[in-house]
């Protein structure tokens, strides 16, 4: 399984991966550095009015819509001349293939937040914010927005297997991407959309003693669910795939 | 002579990679032209050119006499080709494929069903390309070729994944070319064999560079063949041929003769057995194209 | 030539679902205010006694957004039906100029979108229609909110397709598409000289038809950049 791993990245080094990585942050860096974040002063702490602003675009569109550009490129060698040949003729087996570019893809998503993390950092510095800075911030929103992730990543992962374009899983991802614009706003709707979950679990609440941003029953059921029911169809999917 | 392509000094760089420096090839109309060369040679990138497809970093390209450069459309319409591994939309049929390029080099439709005739596809017509073989694909590459009627054909490895008797079908075909159509073609190969079996003229690549360029029978005139005789007392009699002033060469006691007549074989057989050598045998060694090739490549890397 | 192109390139989209995302887009967008007014109907009506004008600014929340992914989507589409078996060889030794094989790609990509904006005037009124909004139809509104972003949205169309029919990596044209749907998204409050902010139709003037001129400016600029830049390059 780890060499599985090992030979993925090594596949990846050389597309681009780096710039895409750090697309995102930087997105989030400048919605940062342009907030207006001045009105929260007093108020609530002004690391999360900043986290507020910053993660609008950043977990509403881009970390979704990301997940499936990287599951596209972490297939894109084998939908070339015949890799999946190639590569399921090699004695691997279909599930531990499957299982591996998931990883690689959550290990990469993992970066991602990271340096978000790193450009809430420094949109604070810039700003020149005095309030403590919330470790909480790391742990619920940086964690919490990469396990939100989890099932859409499945999801990407089923569609990229399955097309050869990239534009093709894009376009799924488009299309339940969008509607969390609007199921975000509603308390009936939101908490059960997996795609609204990064927005979601991202976003700091008020204290309530959970884990994380969302209550660990939402954790449990949306993300949970939707994981296994993802994973599992990409996974029979695969296993099925004829190459 | 005319020349249905003329390459002058046609060069091409990537970086500090030469792939064709300084290519003088010259196609003679209704030739099969055998464009051989190692894997890597610059076989692909020339065709490349030829086709407009890359711009030469230096040189000219002159195909029906005109300059590429400035008639590239006009020549193109009279050309057909097949470039390295067949490209085709996989979610299209067959007949689809073809369809969308009739479209454009505007020939009537019934010539889909003729060249998908000539390469034995019209059972998998309606059948998308997706599900084809390698040598089906390869086939449809060589079907849209013909399309438009070309008088010059441009093959890139065109017997590529196909069966041996596939093979066979489309060397007939090929060679029935010239003299059916009228058509003038080009066809790269790593192959010698495939080379010797269709071409009529020959130009060899390497590193970028053409080492020969001449007539199939130009290039089998290499594979001089010599005699060689096993005697005994090999040295001795070897001294005795050349006292008499014939060339000959001594090799782990194996005296050669180059270049002899039947007749000059029989004299110095005759010769050499009134001088008392026991004669134990006559053989004629010949040297294969493929020899001829390995020595020809070899020498221009040494050198 | 051109003719004879684009009857190819419509020959090649076939089952490739492009036709069926061309009809999504415009049914997306107005299902979303379906989905809005389904839930809170009264609410809606509440807000604005310009029902009509309220609705299609609801409806025109979502356009910008669907169009410039529409155009990420369908221009990677179009640049990878020739990626997939490199079949840009093949056509670029027709009697073609490359020229004409962008122009005819960029022909079809714009009818696609321009068949989108007429459905989504079409799938708009409809709905409008069936919601008893009450007063007069505004015609004009519905005519600009559906045409309009198109224009406006040219220049993001012409990026998207040089960065796609160059980029053997689609994940590149791709996320440049991602970054270019959030700044759409963000526009309300970016500098009116992003070309992503102009499907939005707003500007410090308050003239959408400004946005539909500089987007068929800055488009025609940025289509002429991309042309001369893929005719200059070997072909793949």
């Amino acid at each position: 399984m780890l060499t599985i791993l090992k030979s993925e990245w090594f596949k990846l080094r050389k597309s681009n991966i780096i710039g895409i990585l750090l697309v995102g942050p930087l997105i989030g860096l400048g919605a940062g550095i342009g907030a207006d974040i001045a009105e929260a002063a007093g108020m609530m702490n002004e690391w999360y009015m900043l986290l507020i602003y910053m993660n609008l675009p950043y977990a509403v569109l881009f970390l979704p819509l990301v997940t499936g550009v990287l599951a596209s490129l972490v297939c894109r060698y084998e939908h070339q001349a015949g890799g999946w040949k190639q590569l399921l003729a090699l004695p691997v087996t279909r599930g531990k293939v499957f299982a591996a570019k998931y990883v690689l893809i959550l290990l990469l998503v993992l970066f991602i937040q990271l340096f978000y993390l790193a450009a809430i950092v420094g949109a604070g510095l810039y700003k020149g914010v005095a309030d403590p800075f919330p470790a909480a911030i790391i742990w619920k929103s940086i964690l919490g927005g990469w396990v939100a992730a989890f099932p859409l990543v499945a999801m990407q992962l089923w569609m990229s297997v399955w097309f050869k374009s990239f534009a093709a899983p894009f376009a799924v991802n488009v299309v339940f991407t969008l509607p969390s614009i609007l199921a975000m706003n509603s308390e009936k709707v939101g908490p059960y959309y997996p795609w609204a979950q990064p927005f979601a679990m991202m976003y700091p609440a008020t204290e309530n003693g959970d884990i994380f941003f969302i209550p660990w029953e939402q954790l449990m059921t949306v993300i949970g669910g939707f994981f296994l029911l993802f994973y599992l169809g990409g996974y029979f999917y695969f296993q099925r795939k004829a190459v | 002579m005319e020349y249905i392509v003329k390459t002058e000094n046609l060069s091409k760089h990537f970086g500090q990679e030469k792939a064709v420096s300084g290519l003088e090839m010259k196609i003679p109309k209704g030739e099969i032209y055998g464009f051989l060369g190692p894997n890597g040679a610059g076989k692909t990138t020339t065709i490349r050119m030829l086709l407009g497809l890359m711009k030469p970093t230096s040189g000219r390209i002159e195909i029906f006499q005109n300059d590429l450069k400035q008639e590239r459309l006009n020549i193109l319409r009279r050309v057909g080709s097949l470039v390295e591994s067949p490209s085709y939309y996989p979610h299209l049929t067959a007949k689809e494929n073809l369809e969308a390029l009739r479209k454009i080099v505007g020939v009537p439709k019934q010539r889909i069903d003729e060249v998908l005739e000539i390469v034995r596809l019209t059972a998998a017509g309606d059948k998308k390309v997706k599900g084809f073989s390698l040598g089906m694909k390869q086939r449809l590459g060589i079907a849209a070729s013909l399309l438009n009627n070309p008088e010059l054909l441009i093959l890139d490895e065109p017997t590529n994944g196909l069966d041996p008797s596939g093979i066979i079908e489309i060397r007939n075909l090929i060679k029935s070319l010239p003299s059916e159509c009228g058509m003038t073609v080009l066809i790269s190969s790593h192959l010698l064999s495939e080379i010797d079996q269709m071409a009529t003229t020959v130009g060899i690549v390497t590193k970028g560079k053409m080492i020969f360029q001449d007539s199939i029978e130009a290039m089998r005139m290499f594979a001089q063949q010599s005699v060689l005789l096993k005697v005994s007392e090999s040295d001795k009699a070897w001294r005795t041929l050349l006292g008499r002033g014939m060339k000959a060469g001594l090799d782990n006691g194996i005296i050669s003769l180059p270049e002899q007549s039947d007749e000059n074989v029989a004299e110095t057989v005759r010769g050499l057995v009134a001088d008392g050598f026991s004669v134990y045998r006559v053989e004629e060694e010949r040297r294969s194209l493929e020899d001829i090739f390995l020595q020809m490549t070899r020498e221009e890397q040494a050198g | 030539m051109m003719g004879k192109l684009l009857s190819a390139e419509f020959m090649k989209i076939k089952r490739k679902g492009i036709w069926f995302l061309t009809v999504l887009g415009p049914i997306g967008v107005v299902a979303m205010q379906m989905v809005n007014y389904g839930v809170r109907k009264d609410y809606l009506f509440g807000q604005n006694d310009d029902r009509w004008g309220y609705y299609l600014d609801n409806i025109h929340s979502f356009t910008p957004l669907a169009i410039v992914l529409g155009i990420v989507i369908l221009t990677s589409f179009m640049s990878s039906i020739e990626n997939e078996t490199n079949a840009w060889k093949q056509l670029m030794a027709l009697p073609v100029s490359k020229m004409s094989v962008y122009l005819s790609k960029f022909t079809v990509l714009s009818l696609l979108l321009l068949i989108s904006s007429v459905l989504l005037l079409l799938f708009t009124l409809a709905f409008g229609i069936s919601l008893d909004l009450g007063g007069e139809i505004p015609y004009d509104g519905l005519l600009k909110y559906s045409f309009y972003p198109f224009f406006a949205a040219l220049p993001v169309l012409a990026l998207q397709l040089w960065a796609a029919a160059v980029s053997v990596n689609q994940g590149v044209p791709i996320t440049l598409g991602i970054v270019g749907v959030i700044l759409t998204y963000a526009g309300y409050a970016l500098p009116d000289w992003l070309i992503w902010k102009w499907p939005l139709l707003l500007n410090e003037w308050e003239e959408p038809i400004i946005n539909v001129l500089l987007g068929a400016g800055t488009g025609l600029f940025l289509y002429a950049a991309g042309m001369i830049d893929f005719v200059r390059r070997d072909v793949k």
